[in-house]
């Protein structure tokens, strides 16, 4: 039975996939609908499979297809696979929803068919990574995603900017395959198998299985967007299509966290040092992470910061359940795995719901500069209201489902305590520090953007003449806001029923407090306040008139902010002033320049870009047409073969 | 007369003369003499398979002796002086990568490496300190000095000349160390005799004047001393 719909599910994302690749010559809507529905079906029925699969606790096993002895593709799936795949199909089943309204909009004639296949494509090779039971599969499909998922951002390929982001996103994207392929091999030269088993680590083989661990993690990390290998998240989001970014951020990224759990939980037995580095790792991305998306302008180039913070809190989790493995706390490991994995949730849901949100107001104003929007909440009143409630969720207030991760996160930080030993202790009172200051700072963040989008008068005309999207792009938005705050509300009824027994409020408590003091206010204002209308325009400093100039940008916004962390932005401010008159008073005119210095493109990115060059330069000049440079090479070639065999004799 | 004693001392004194046409051939300068050196280094080579079948008895090595005789002393260097009397340059005065002085150094180190590599491959086997030990030593450093030839000078004349030296290399290499077969060393004879004839059209032309080749040439860069004009 549970086969059949698995099967089902498989044959429905092929059909999406061949359909309108097969259609690709004729630009027709029907065929883009149908591929859409099927992924949408599929991804639908992949979530109840899942269920099926979390809820009894059973697993699932699958042989695919074994080309060779000892090499085979093989699906196995388990409750954390299930976890994932929920949200895999949840994420896509709205993602789906959302694309057969904005895909209409889209330029491009029948490019937009391969867009709907590759997208389905794109979630069944993220489907099979997670449900991979060998670590050939896992790298087969792994590779596959990574292919897919390409030729997903270069979907404006006309455009240089969207060329510069899929020679930079596939460079990374092959750097990470790479590094996991090579902790793949080092598993199978361990083992001698492709199998994702226990390891058994004899003092021979630890430098080894070290070596693995650090593989995997760095090609995890690359694919996860790990600052500092972070730079291709910036340059593929705003560059690719909303549901693609949507799909990318919310649910690609959590794969690369699904492949890390998996080889942590389940092949290697960490030590404590491997749980520090994850730490270390991932409360740098969440610090750095929120306060380079403060700065930023471009709305999708802000949520794809965002997302680096988000996952940088994932791994801070992660980092904490194997701190306190190795210590024997074993609730406190449970309640950081925990909040990793629920978060991975959280973040699935809000942050594809504030990406799809996001394509509706660049689809609506036409330009993706947040300095160019504002006073969207009058025209676009429910997608206003959809890209509220995933602000709040990113920014964790209650009741929401991001705060009800982070506060598991907090829990699992506060009984840090109980930790014996002392410098660990400070590392992680550190760690919490750097994180509350993450928290704030995410709040932050989001108060500018919802503000400088939706907020007070339209500062362009693209922004005065926006208009509400179609119905499908609000559905679609619209179960993951549900989603959102059903997963918030009842987030301590879901520990309970999934069998957690943590210490964690009862958010749902929370909530009806909340929703009685909300009530209460109004009623009181209501019958307190005075009925009369007063029309009068808000102190301007004895300016006439005010209009959308004098609003308070998203720039003034995080001025502040930008100032006191000047030393990680590298903040260099310049102006020149010239005056009318000789006495200096009466300004003439200047300029003023805040410039950003790009910290890992200066430093990390471009010097290795540079001696790569220089090397090739090295190896072009070897290569230089001469033919007497050629028979020197043979030369010493053939001197080299005869000492060789010298020595080897 | 049969006494390989004699025969052996004889060769000795071939190998000798074989080093110092190959120092030669490394060094000099001028063209003419280079012809001489390489037809005499051949006829040494002549002597030394001579010297082998008077030793051995065998007829393969009067075959080499002979068409070595045909070939490298007589066929090949007629040719190659032909092309030098067209093209009128007598001397080849330019040098890449190695000068004619540091030519000579390395190729002592080469045969000590060689020397020492080869000892060590041998160790096992009873040819090691043979004479034919010694003639497989000289046979590889003749290759390998010839292929400097090739690469150290500019003159394309030149660099055919380290390459039949290099073959030189080869031939002497076989007739110690290996028993190459007389078709293989007749088929290398037919090739060698190829190359330097395509050298002589390419050089002089068969269809052509001097002039008219030259602008030819020039057109493909393929004549030295125009390609050095601006």
């Amino acid at each position: 039975m549970i086969e059949l719909l698995f099967f089902l599910i498989l044959a429905l994302f092929t059909l999406g996939t061949v359909v309108p690749l097969a259609g690709a010559k004729g630009d027709r809507r029907s065929i883009r609908v149908f591929s859409l529905a099927c992924t949408g079906a599929a991804s639908a029925l992949l979530a109840a499979f899942a269920l099926l699969v979390i809820i009894p606790g059973t697993t699932f096993a699958l042989p695919l297809w074994q080309p060779f002895p000892g090499i085979s593709l093989d699906l196995y799936v388990d409750r954390l696979g299930a976890f994932f795949l929920l949200l895999i199909g949840t994420v896509a089943a709205c993602t789906a929803v959302y694309s057969s309204g904005y895909t209409e909009h889209m330029e491009g004639g029948n490019r937009r068919n391969i867009l709907c296949g590759g997208t389905a494509l794109f979630v069944l090779a993220m489907t099979l990574v997670v449900a991979s039971h060998n670590t050939f599969s896992f790298l087969f499909f792994w590779e596959l995603m990574a292919a897919v998922s390409f030729i997903l951002v270069m979907y404006e390929y006309r455009d240089p900017g969207t060329t510069k982001a899929g020679i930079y996103y596939f460079v990374m994207t092959q750097l990470s395959t790479l590094f996991v392929m090579l902790g793949v091999i080092a598993l199978f030269v361990l083992t001698g198998s492709f199998a994702m088993a226990p390891l058994a680590i004899t003092p021979a083989s630890a430098p080894l299985a070290t070596a693995a661990f650090l593989a995997l993690f760095f090609g995890f990390a690359i694919k996860a967007g790990i600052i500092p290998f972070h730079k291709w998240l910036f340059f593929a989001h705003p560059a690719s299509p909303s549901p693609v970014s949507a799909l990318m951020s919310g649910v690609m990224l959590k794969v690369a966290v699904y492949g890390l759990l998996r080889f942590i939980l389940d092949v290697f037995s960490p030590d404590l040092w491997w749980g520090v580095l994850i730490l270390v790792f991932g409360i740098a991305s969440a610090v750095l992470g929120v306060i380079y998306a403060f700065k930023d302008h471009d709305i999708k180039g802000l949520l794809a910061y965002s997302s680096i913070e988000n996952v940088g809190i994932i791994f801070t989790g992660i980092g904490l359940f194997v701190i306190f493995s190795c210590e024997g706390l074993t609730l406190l490991a449970t309640i950081s795995l925990l909040a990793a994995l629920f978060h991975s949730l959280n973040h699935a849901l809000f942050k594809s719901l504030l990406f799809l949100t996001a394509g509706s107001v660049v689809h609506a104003t036409g330009t993706r500069d947040i300095e160019k929007m504002g006073g969207l909440a009058k025209n676009m009143p429910y997608t206003s209201v959809l890209f509220f409630t995933g602000a709040i969720a990113i920014a964790a207030l209650p009741p929401l489902n991001g705060f009800a991760s982070e506060l598991l996160l907090y829990i699992a930080f506060f009984h840090s305590v109980t930790v014996v030993d002392p410098l660990l202790k400070v590392l992680l009172f550190i760690c919490l520090a750097l994180f509350a200051l993450t928290s704030a700072l995410s709040a932050a963040c989001f108060v500018k953007a919802f503000s400088s989008v939706f907020l007070a008068q339209p500062r362009s005309d693209a922004a005065t003449g926006a208009h509400e999207v179609s119905r499908s792009m609000l559905a679609g938005p619209a179960v993951l806001a549900a989603a959102c705050v059903l997963l918030g509300v009842f987030a301590c009824q879901i520990f309970i029923a999934a069998g957690y027994v943590i210490p964690f409020p009862d958010l749902l408590l929370v909530s009806i407090l909340l929703l009685f003091m909300a009530g209460l206010t109004y009623l009181v204002l209501y019958f307190t306040a005075s009925r009369e209308a007063r029309i009068s325009e808000t102190w301007g400093c004895g300016t006439k008139s005010q209009s959308a100039i004098t609003e308070y940008t998203g720039h003034g916004f995080s001025e502040p902010i930008v100032t006191i962390f000047a030393s990680v932005y590298r903040t260099k401010k310049s102006s020149t002033k010239t005056y009318s008159d000789k006495y200096n008073c009466l300004f003439g005119g200047g300029t003023a320049e805040i410039r950003l210095v790009a910290f890992f493109e200066e430093y990390i990115y471009r010097p290795i870009g540079t001696a790569a060059m220089k090397g090739a330069t090295i190896v072009a000049r070897m290569q230089n047409g001469c033919l007497d440079t050629y028979l020197l090479y043979v030369f010493i070639a053939v001197i080299g073969v005869i000492v060789f065999l010298g020595v080897m004799a | 007369m049969t006494d390989p004693a004699f025969f052996d001392g004889v060769i000795k004194i071939l190998f000798v003369c074989v080093l110092i046409t190959a120092a030669y051939i490394i060094t000099t300068k001028n063209l003419i003499s280079l012809v001489r050196v390489y037809s005499l280094q051949s006829l040494v080579l002549v002597a030394i398979a001579t010297a082998l079948f008077w030793r051995e008895g065998a007829a393969v090595l009067a075959g080499i002796a002979v068409v070595t005789l045909v070939t490298k002393v007589i066929v090949i260097p007629y040719f190659i002086a032909a092309v030098q009397e067209k093209i009128r340059i007598k001397r080849d005065i330019e040098f890449h990568y190695l000068s004619p002085t540091s030519s000579l150094f390395i190729s002592i180190a080469l045969m000590l490496v060689i020397y020492i590599a080869l000892s060590n491959v041998l160790a096992g086997t009873p040819a090691k300190g043979s004479l034919f030990f010694f003639g497989a030593v000289i046979g590889l450093s003749l290759v390998l000095m010839g292929m400097m030839v090739t690469f150290s000078r500019k003159k394309a004349i030149t660099k055919v000349l380290g390459y039949l030296s290099m073959e030189n290399g080869v031939l002497l290499f076989g007739l110690f160390a290996t028993e190459l077969p007389f078709i293989i060393e007749f088929l290398i004879v037919i090739d060698l005799i190829i190359l330097v004839i395509l050298t002589t059209i390419l050089t002089i032309g068969i269809d052509s004047t001097l002039e008219e080749y030259h602008n030819r040439l020039h057109r493909f860069y393929l004549w030295e001393e125009q390609e050095e004009a601006p």
